[in-house]
């Protein structure tokens, strides 16, 4: 199991949103399709779908590449991932007309509006759950793949 | 080869390597390895718990955040 540590790291990084967006797919499916919510979530699944799998999947390489020289344990290397996530997903979302910046906040999808106040435990939020998600998901995948 | 050329290489043999001395281990390792399967399975940390706790709390009070969260997963 030495061979291709980092096409496994990939495999194993990309894992988990992998399986969160079919269980995404079928809420947009119900909430958009069936119960016709006046919502444009489809043009917010773009984000997660083609770039959120290949951040995960590069972010593990660079943690099994750097890990011996920074020994940074998994989690904590998984909740900086945010700090440059979260822009370019916010910037993506700009200009998909997702997110729109106003005077008091941001409002998501035409219809969820985030005070600024709650923009920074928001963002809290997003780190915890990328530490949780990759301490205990990310990493028990790298286990069982053998590279970690 | 012949049997002088064998003995002489067990002789050279025997010089080269050092004797075995005492076989027997220093402490038993049972132990060390049942600290690392206990281990393996180790509950998480309170910290965690406390993490995942506030994550489900702000998400109860805050719905509006699920479809924020849910964007950047």
């Amino acid at each position: 199991m030495n061979t291709h540590p980092y096409l496994r790291a990939f495999l194993a990084g990309a894992f988990v949103p992998t399986v969160v967006l079919p269980l995404m797919l079928t809420g947009f499916i119900i909430f958009r399709l069936v119960l016709q919510v006046p919502i444009p979530i489809e043009r917010g699944i773009i984000f997660p779908m083609a770039l959120v799998p290949s951040l995960f999947g590069l972010w593990n390489m660079l943690w099994v590449g750097s890990h011996e020289r920074t020994h940074l344990p998994i989690g904590m290397h998984g909740a900086v991932l945010p700090i440059l996530g979260a822009p370019t997903g916010a910037l993506v979302a700009s200009s998909l007309g997702i997110l729109a910046l106003g005077a008091s906040g941001v409002t998501w999808f035409d219809t969820f509006h985030v005070p600024y106040t709650l923009i920074a435990p928001l963002f809290l939020c997003v780190l915890g759950g990328y530490y949780l998600v990759w301490k205990y998901v990310v990493g028990f995948v790298n286990q069982v793949l053998g590279i970690a | 080869m012949n049997e002088l050329g064998e003995d002489r290489i067990k002789k050279l043999l025997k010089q080269a390597l050092p004797p075995m001395g005492e076989a027997e281990l220093e402490r038993d390792l049972w132990p060390d390895m049942l600290r690392r399967m206990d281990a393996a399975h180790e509950a998480p940390p309170w910290f965690d718990w406390a993490l995942a706790a506030a994550l489900a709390g702000f998400v109860a009070f805050v719905p509006m955040s699920i479809p924020v969260l849910l964007y950047y997963l």
